[in-house]
């Protein structure tokens, strides 16, 4: 499969697999890291994945419906971040820290 | 090798090294700028892909209104001594990894088994295209996806007021514990 061809003609496989890698990046990330914020951070990384599939997508199909739905995910992803950011401020003020295993003493 | 191929390549580079460093770094406002490199990346890749009010809004958006509320966040809170970075266990660790890079694997073996046949359905409707890009988006977006633009607008004032509300609730978000 890597060969000459695979390098000089860039087509729809290539920005696929560059969004499955880059959300394999943020998912590790997710998993991996305990400081909320930057888990935060790979959770938008694996959303701007998705972003770049949709436009490619609706790049090679011609159809501008993707686009649209890339802007809907943008705002998900930023009153997700904000909601998650309030949250992490409300962690921080009683804990000191930001450490993911403080989140299992959220309550009502 | 052509521009546009060498073009991909280098930000593919600066998107995937942006990636690492996000998940890397210890200090996490190496990461937030780590981010804010693999935000640009792939509004030039939207670029690339002939989206180019969505590359602008990208920028706008992820680059600037998120990432400086997560810098400011960082900053109020004085994050930047981190008593454990990494998640402890090596065994769990080792599965983790493992996971993420199976994920990987099954999806580009996915796309590369089906990357013929995509190709072939792909050169069949590659004609419609026409006219001004963002004029058709913004027909469409307030057309046909209207219902959806209203309702991500209620959605984002309940957002708004929950976080002021989240946010400015004193200690903790429970009164009982310490």
């Amino acid at each position: 499969m890597i060969n000459a061809d695979f390098i000089v003609d860039v087509g729809i496989s290539h920005y696929l697999i560059l969004s499955a890698i880059l959300f394999s990046l943020g998912m590790i990330g997710v998993l991996l890291r305990k400081n909320a914020i930057v888990m935060l951070m790979s959770i938008e990384l694996m959303l701007n994945a998705v972003n770049l599939s949709f436009i490619t997508f609706s790049k090679y199909n011609s159809h501008i419906d993707g686009q649209i739905m890339v802007f809907f995910v943008m705002t998900i992803a930023a009153a997700e971040a904000a909601v998650g950011l309030a949250l992490i401020v409300s962690i921080f003020k009683r804990y000191k820290e930001v450490n993911i295993r403080f989140f299992e003493h959220l309550k009502g | 090798m052509t521009a546009d191929a060498f073009l991909f390549w280098f930000l593919a580079l600066i998107t995937i090294g942006g990636a690492s460093l996000v998940i890397l770094m210890k200090n996490p406002i190496y990461s937030a700028l780590a981010l804010v490199f693999t935000m640009c990346g792939i509004a030039a890749l939207f670029v690339t892909l002939d989206a180019f009010f969505v590359a602008g809004v990208q920028i706008i958006v992820y680059a600037g209104a998120v990432m400086v509320l997560f810098v400011m966040v960082l900053m109020l809170f004085d994050l930047k001594h981190e008593v454990e970075a990494f998640s402890k266990g090596r065994i769990t660790g080792a599965i983790k990894l493992a996971t993420a890079g199976l994920l990987a694997g099954l999806v580009m073996g996915a796309i590369f088994y089906s990357s013929t046949a995509v190709d072939t359905v792909i050169t069949k409707q590659l004609a419609a295209a026409s006219g001004d890009p963002s004029k058709q988006l913004g027909m469409r977006l307030f057309t046909q996806h209207i219902f959806a633009f209203e309702a991500l607008g209620i959605l984002l004032l309940v957002v708004a007021v929950g976080a002021v509300a989240l946010a400015r609730s004193k200690g903790g978000t429970h009164h009982d514990q310490r």
